[in-house]
Formats: C-alpha cells, structure tokens, sequence
C-alpha cells in the first residue's frame, strides 16, 4: 500500500505540475488590473467548503496554512500531502453587457508532518495573488476625431513558497510561524494592430513574508472550544521592471515605469467548537489597506474586513465513526473590498457547499467543495461578477517517513 | 498468516481504486484547463479600469517647405510615345513637343518590272494621349536629318536633344485630332520622298543594299507642329507596328494590281521627344535647368510638378528635428498631405498615379520610395467632387521619416521630390500644382507617447 500511494502521489504531482506550465493563467477579472491582481486566500481543503473558515482549525484532518499555530494539530503518526485543483465558471455582466469566462487550474501543493511531540512543520506552495485581463478599449486619437482600439492585457500573478513551524508550548497553547518567499511577475501590456505597437511592462516581484499564529484550546464539558489568532506585517514587496516596446522600427527596452506593490498589514480572530465529529467555526480578518498607496487613479484603497461561518456534519447512519464517514459543510463569507473604484467598493459574497469523501483503504481524502458567491454590482458604472467555482482538494495522508523509519 | 496476507492484497486492490478514482478526475480538470487557455479573455467590459500609460495623437503644426525645381534633363527615348504640337497658358508657361525617329533597314527585294509608283506616306496612329484643347486644327509638318540618330554613351537620348535636319519640308499635314478614335491615324504624304525610295529599289541602287548605306541615304526624320496655335499636344504610338513609311504602287498587267511597300520606324532607341518650354511670365519665371529651387512662397504659394518639362515638387521638413527634444516617444504612422491648388485640375485631370523620390542638396532623383511590399510607394488618392475641399493625394512615408530620425538627426537637406511614376514623367505633360498656404502640404504624424 505504501508503494502504491506514493506511486499515486507522484502522478499526481507531476500531473498537476504539467496542468499549471500548460496554462499558468489562473484568473480572468478586468478587476484584476489593479494593484497585484485577484488575492487569493490561504484557505484550502475542509476550510473552503466552510465559507473560507479556518483562523481556529487546527490542521488535523488537513493541512490549514491559514494559521501557522495549526500544524501542532497534525498527528504523530502521519504526513499530510495536500494538492488542490480548481475550476471557476465566472459571469461579468455591466448594466449594458454580459460575458462569461471558465477557468481551471492547479491551486496549490502542500506538505506537512510532525517533527517530534512538541514540534511540527508545514511547507508548500500556494499563489498569493494573479492577474488576467484583456480588454479591448476604444481610445481616442488626439487632435482628430477618430479613435481606435487598444488592447490592453495583463498576465501573471505573485506566488509563494513557504515553511512554517509549530510548537506546542502547554497542552493547549501552540505558536507558529509561516515564513514565506513570494516571487512572480505581472505583465502588463497596451497594444494596438491598426497601428503595430507594443508595450510592454514586465515586473518581477519578490520579497519574503512573515506570518505569526496562535491557537488557544479549552474543553468545557464534551465541547472542545479552539481560539485563533493571526497577525502579519505590512511590507513592500521588492520590485523590479522591465519595459519594452515594440514598433515597426523594431524593439527598444526603456527604462520601466516601476509600479509599487505591498501587502497590507494583517490581524484575524477566529472561534471554532467541536463536539464529536461536529465542528463550526467563525473566522474575522482585518487588513490595513489604506496605508498602501497606489499609482492607478481610479481607485481608492480603504481598510477591508472579512467575516466568515462553516459548520461540518457527518453522516448518519451505519457509517457515522467509521472511516467510510463522510462529512458535509457549508459556510458564507463576506470579504470586504479594499478597493475603492470611483468611490464604490466591489465586495465579495459568497455560499459554499462542500463534502469530504474519504478514500476506501486509506487514510486520505477527496474534499469537494462548491463556492458561489458574487464580486461587486452593475451599478456606478461597475462590473457583476457572478461565479460558481469546484475546489478538487486531495488530502492525501499517509505513513511515509514513518516506514522509513521503520525500515 | 493467511489472514495477514489476504488483508494485504486487498488493500492493495482498494488503494488501486483510489489511483482509478483520483486519474479520471486529474484529467477532466486537465482538459478543461486546456480548453479554457486556448479562449482568449478578451472583455470588452472594464474600459474604465484602464490607467493608459501611452498617449496616441496625431500632430500636423510641423512645418513643411514646398519648392519647385526643374530637373537639368530627363530620358525621352525608347518611350513608345510620340508627341507633337505645343501649348500655352499662365501658369506652367509654353511647352513644345517635337518627336524625332528614324526607319529600320530591310531587305527590299525586287519589285516587280512593270510596279508603278503612286504615292508615300508617313503613317502615326493615335495613342489616345494629349495635353490642352484637342478640338482646334493642327498642322504638322516633317522634316529629313542632317544627322543620323546615335543615343549617348548612356544608351538614351533626352528631351533637351537635338539633330541638324533640313529646314524644307518633307511632308506636312493639317488635320482635326481625333484622339478618342483609337487605332485610326494620321497619314503625312511625303510624296517625293516616297518616289525618290522607290526608284532606288526599282534600280537598285547601292544606298539601299546596305545597313550603313541605307542610313547614310536616310538619316531620320523629325515631326513637329507648325501652326497649333499653342492649343494642345497629341500623341501617337511609337513601335515598328504603328509608324511606319508606306509606299503605294501598282502592277500593270491585266488587272491593276494595288501594293504596298511598308518601311517600319527603327530601333526603338532611336525615337524620342525633344521638349522645349519657356516659363517666361508664369510664377517661375527664373527657374533654371539643374539650378536653382523656386520657393513656393515665391511661385504664389504653390509647388509644380510635370512630366516631360521635368517640374518635381520638392518637400522639406525644417522643424522635424525639435521632435528629439521630447522624451519617449514613437512615430506609428507619418502621412504626407497635399492638396491639389482649387481650380488647378479642371482642364486638367489630376494624375491618378504619384510617386515619391528621394533627393538630396543637389536636387538629384536618386530613389524612388518603396513601400513595405517593395513596390513604388503610391500616393492614395482621395477626390472629392462636390466642393473639393478633401481632394487631396496622402503619401505614408512612415520609414523615411523613421529612418531619418533613426540616427537623433534630421537632415533638412534629405528632402523629397513629389512626381509621376517613371514611366509616365518621360512620357507624358501630367501636371500637377501643389497647394502651398490653405491648406499647405502637411505632414502628419502618429505620434506615440509612453
């Protein structure tokens, strides 16, 4: 069995890793032209079928990267091999117009296991924002009364690999960290066919980021209450740009207009209680948006908040406390923009729905979860976007290391 | 023992039911993520997102010199064109066609004993070409050379070429053009010419049993108007098939029988225009061959161009150079403006074909542009019938402004000649007159900014 799950695993990785070369392109939102793109939430696994909850998880049917404090929770004996898999169907609709976009890619790889009784380790790769855009503007020509379309596109996105420790201080207090290495680049271009122009501006990103956890647990009577906490500094993510244009005479590099990016400061809180496979958390996250400043004119930053739910129920019947059990969530969020555009904020709404069906003859899990949610509104000149997006999250745990232990 | 092994295989069945489960589900998501990456995300929603970090305008306040010059001499022969007559008005001033040719050498075998002599004619048919009012009456006279026709070391002859020819008449003609009747013709009896040939064969003569002979005996002949009145300028085709010498006879016998005797025009080298023009009370007044350039400002705001007087418009930017001085910036597209001056064109239609050549200091044509297919580079001709207003021929010359600017110089002496195709400057009096002031010649640039 051993042999055939890493075999298994293996495929997985590599099949997964060929997914993301064929198509790196991971969001399609004219949102996304501002600041670093759509940010993507740390969330994953049994969390995103619970509206994104997981600030008082801790990380012991799956890895939580969410708080750093969670990987004390993962147990002795196994390692968690995580990878996740996307599809989104979104919807854009202004008052005048509509579109529709699919998307599909491989969200995340992730690893965690126990190091010794009081210390565990989590490390992996995840995105941390992306960009995709093309949008066909009608832009005048100065000094005539003609106009023409310029094409205007962004690729790319930030990404992170991480590794994060925790350490089970008392029984019920454990501390962690994620240091995190961001790095990716953002393409951003303007071009025009009619008049064979090309520009170009590439900007690599990186910088390292840390991240603290804590978890707090007490029992009162049968209920096992969990208390989270989260907090991260703010930072300038280390820029560099690379601007070329392309023309009938040929392609020259200029010096590049060199864009700023920063990740906000970062405090969250999250409460969660569990009685026998029953589990609910709530989940509030605050970041300091309105500190960083931007270049783009059309928009405004302000301090955004998030406040998510999500419970998780067994099923009944014959298979309750066996591992053939499965478990069903279900959850809301409600994120807060920080984005201002002309004044109005485009906040996101959203529903999940999710399942974790365990793997017959195995410790792992396939957890399906179904997010529909909403960003912004057609009025004040914005854009709707109504999306339904699949999260495929393999949760695979098994005995690896310990076999070689034992061998 | 059993038990333990039988547990064992069967987990390992199980676990091969994950892989089957897990590999299904790998692709489906594969192939959707394949199918999504190859649709371009194209909104056509988010306009007002865009923070446009270039800026495209169009910028036609550089300034444009417009000059006239008048080229030293240019090729006439081997055109296939044959023009005749002169024309007068105040504006491009006279000009005289004058058209010289010589006949091909051939065997001219024996004719019959009893062959008569009837009559001679040299024989022009229309080319459907003319300049300035066809309806007037036109009198056309022939002259013999003194000198046989010889193209300079160049292999041409041009339209400032002369040969000595005898001043008497050796035929002439007047007749009412009738240039839209194609393939009729003008007959120029030269009936004592005809005579004199046709003796030679009928004895024959030694002047005609030889190339170099024949040549001595005929040199050439040359064709020009006598009394047009100044009115117009007809052409005629230029080829062995469509001007010729034709001699009429006859054979006494039982019936009369009717021949002829065709002397074809000679090599083609041979025929070509002589063009002569005064420009004395027009705007340009003073110009010189090969010399100096009139300003527009001095020719009543307004640029010249015709074919065989060699008139180019030539076209200058003195003000390009301060575009160095901004920072960032390309150039998509520069177009050349020009407007034909209002009035210009109604006896007179507009040349639908313009080229472009390069020039320098010296006012040499030393290229002509090309554009990207490496084809001559045309003007785009727009007409605008009801008021004229947007009449107007636009040249791209986005690589010559751009390989100017190439090297962060302009050369305000690397100017351009505004002109017919070849073909047509050397062989027809197409004309063009360029307006200079409202509006003027303008360049226009797609200027980018970024």
């Amino acid at each position: 069995m051993f042999r055939q799950g890493k075999t298994y695993i293996l495929i997985l990785f590599f099949l997964t890793i060929w997914s993301g070369n064929i198509c790196s392109q991971t969001t399609s939102s004219p949102y996304s032209i501002f600041g670093v793109g759509y940010l993507e939430s740390n969330s994953m696994g049994p969390s995103k079928g619970m509206g994104g909850t997981g600030i008082a998880f801790l990380s012991d049917i799956a890895i939580n990267p969410m708080n750093p404090a969670s990987y004390s929770g993962i147990d002795s004996l196994v390692s968690i091999f995580e990878v996740g898999i996307f599809g989104k169907y979104t919807s854009f609709a202004t008052k005048t117009d509509n579109q529709s976009v699919v998307n599909a890619n491989l969200k995340y790889v992730v690893m965690g296991f126990r190091i010794n009784p009081w210390l565990a380790t989590s490390f992996g790769f995840l995105p941390y924002s992306s960009v995709g855009y093309t949008i066909n503007a009608k832009t005048p020509i100065e000094g005539t009364a003609l106009s023409y379309i310029e094409t205007f596109s962004g690729s790319g996105g930030v990404n992170q690999v991480y590794l994060g420790g925790s350490v089970k201080i008392f029984k019920n207090l454990s501390v962690g960290i994620n240091a995190a290495y961001l790095f990716g680049n953002i393409t951003r271009s303007e071009s025009s066919d009619d008049f064979g122009y090309y520009l170009k501006d590439i900007t690599y990103i990186s910088n390292f980021d840390v991240n603290y956890g804590l978890n707090y647990r007490f029992n009162i009577n049968k209920w096992r209450y969990n208390l989270g906490f989260i907090y991260g500094r703010a930072r300038d993510l280390r820029t560099e740009s690379e601007t070329t244009i392309q023309t009938g005479t040929g392609t020259e590099t200029v010096s590049g207009q060199t864009y700023g990016y920063s990740i906000p400061q970062n405090a969250g809180a999250g409460f969660s209680l569990r009685k026998g496979f029953f589990r609910l958390g709530i989940d509030y996250e605050w970041s300091n948006w309105q500190d960083v400043e931007f270049t783009n004119v059309y928009f405004k930053t302000r301090n955004s908040n998030r406040i998510s739910v999500g419970f998780e129920l067994p099923s009944m019947g014959v298979r309750k406390g066996t591992n053939k059990m499965i478990f069903f969530r279900f959850g809301g969020e409600y994120r807060q923009s920080y984005l201002l555009i002309n004044n109005y904020p485009v906040d996101c709404r959203l529903l999940t729905f999710g399942a974790g069906l365990p793997l017959k003859g195995s410790l792992s899990t396939i957890n399906v979860s179904l997010e529909v949610g909403q960003v912004g509104t057609t009025s004040n000149g914005l854009i709707r976007e109504s999306f339904v997006s699949l999260h495929l999250d393999m949760s695979l745990r098994d005995l690896w290391f310990m076999k070689k232990r034992f061998n | 023992m059993k038990g333990i092994s039988e547990g064992k295989e069967k987990k390992q069945i199980l676990s091969f039911a994950g892989i089957c489960l897990i590999i299904p589900i790998i692709f489906v998501t594969l192939s959707v993520s394949i199918v999504s990456c190859s649709k371009s995300y194209e909104f056509t929603m988010g306009n007002d997102f865009i923070d446009s970090q270039t800026r495209l305008q169009v910028i036609d306040t550089f300034r444009v010199d417009l000059k006239t010059i008048l080229l030293d001499s240019i090729t006439t022969s081997s055109t296939n064109h044959l023009l005749i007559g002169d024309y007068k008005d105040t504006i491009f001033g006279s000009v005289k066609c004058e058209s010289y040719f010589d006949l091909a050498f051939q065997d001219f075998s024996e004719l019959d004993l009893k062959a008569e002599y009837d009559s001679a004619a040299i024989v022009m048919v229309y080319s459907g070409y003319s300049y300035g009012d066809t309806t007037s009456q036109m009198s056309v006279s022939i002259h013999m050379l003194n000198e046989n026709i010889e193209p300079y070391n160049s292999g041409y002859l041009y339209n400032n070429t002369v040969f000595d020819y005898s001043p008497e008449v050796t035929g002439s003609i007047s007749f009412y053009p009738s240039i839209n009747s194609i393939d009729t013709s003008v007959a120029i009896p030269v009936n004592s010419l005809g005579e004199d040939l046709f003796n030679r064969i009928m004895e024959k003569d030694e002047s005609i049993s030889s190339s170099d002979l024949f040549y001595e005996y005929l040199k050439g002949f040359k064709v020009t108007a006598t009394s047009s009145g100044n009115k117009a300028v007809i052409g005629f085709k230029a080829d062995k098939d469509n001007l010729f010498l034709r001699l009429y006879y006859h054979i006494n016998s039982e019936v009369l029988e009717k021949k002829t005797l065709t002397v074809t025009m000679g090599p083609e080298s041979h025929q070509f225009n002589n063009i002569s023009y005064d420009f004395r009370d027009t705007p340009l007044e003073g110009i010189e061959a090969g010399g100096n350039e009139i300003s527009s400002f001095r020719s009543g705001n307004k640029g010249y161009m015709q074919g065989l007087t060699s008139l180019l418009s030539k076209i200058q930017f003195p003000t390009l150079q301060d575009v160095l001085a901004v920072r960032r910036w390309k150039i998509l597209r520069a177009e050349l403006v020009i407007t034909p001056a209002r009035g210009s064109y109604d006896d007179f239609p507009l040349p639908k074909i313009l080229h472009i050549y390069d020039t320098d200091k010296e006012n040499r044509v030393n290229s002509v542009l090309k554009d990207s297919q490496g084809n001559p580079l045309t003007a785009t001709f727009e007409f605008d019938g009801s008021y004229g207003e947007n009449t107007r021929y636009t040249y791209e010359i986005t690589n010559f402004i751009n390989n100017e600017l190439a090297d962060a110089y302009f050369d305000y002496d690397h100017g351009l000649l505004i002109g017919l195709e070849q073909e047509r400057f050397r062989s027809s009096l197409d004309r063009l007159l360029i307006e200079g002031r409202n509006p003027p010649v303008k360049l226009r640039l797609y200027f980018l900014t970024y």
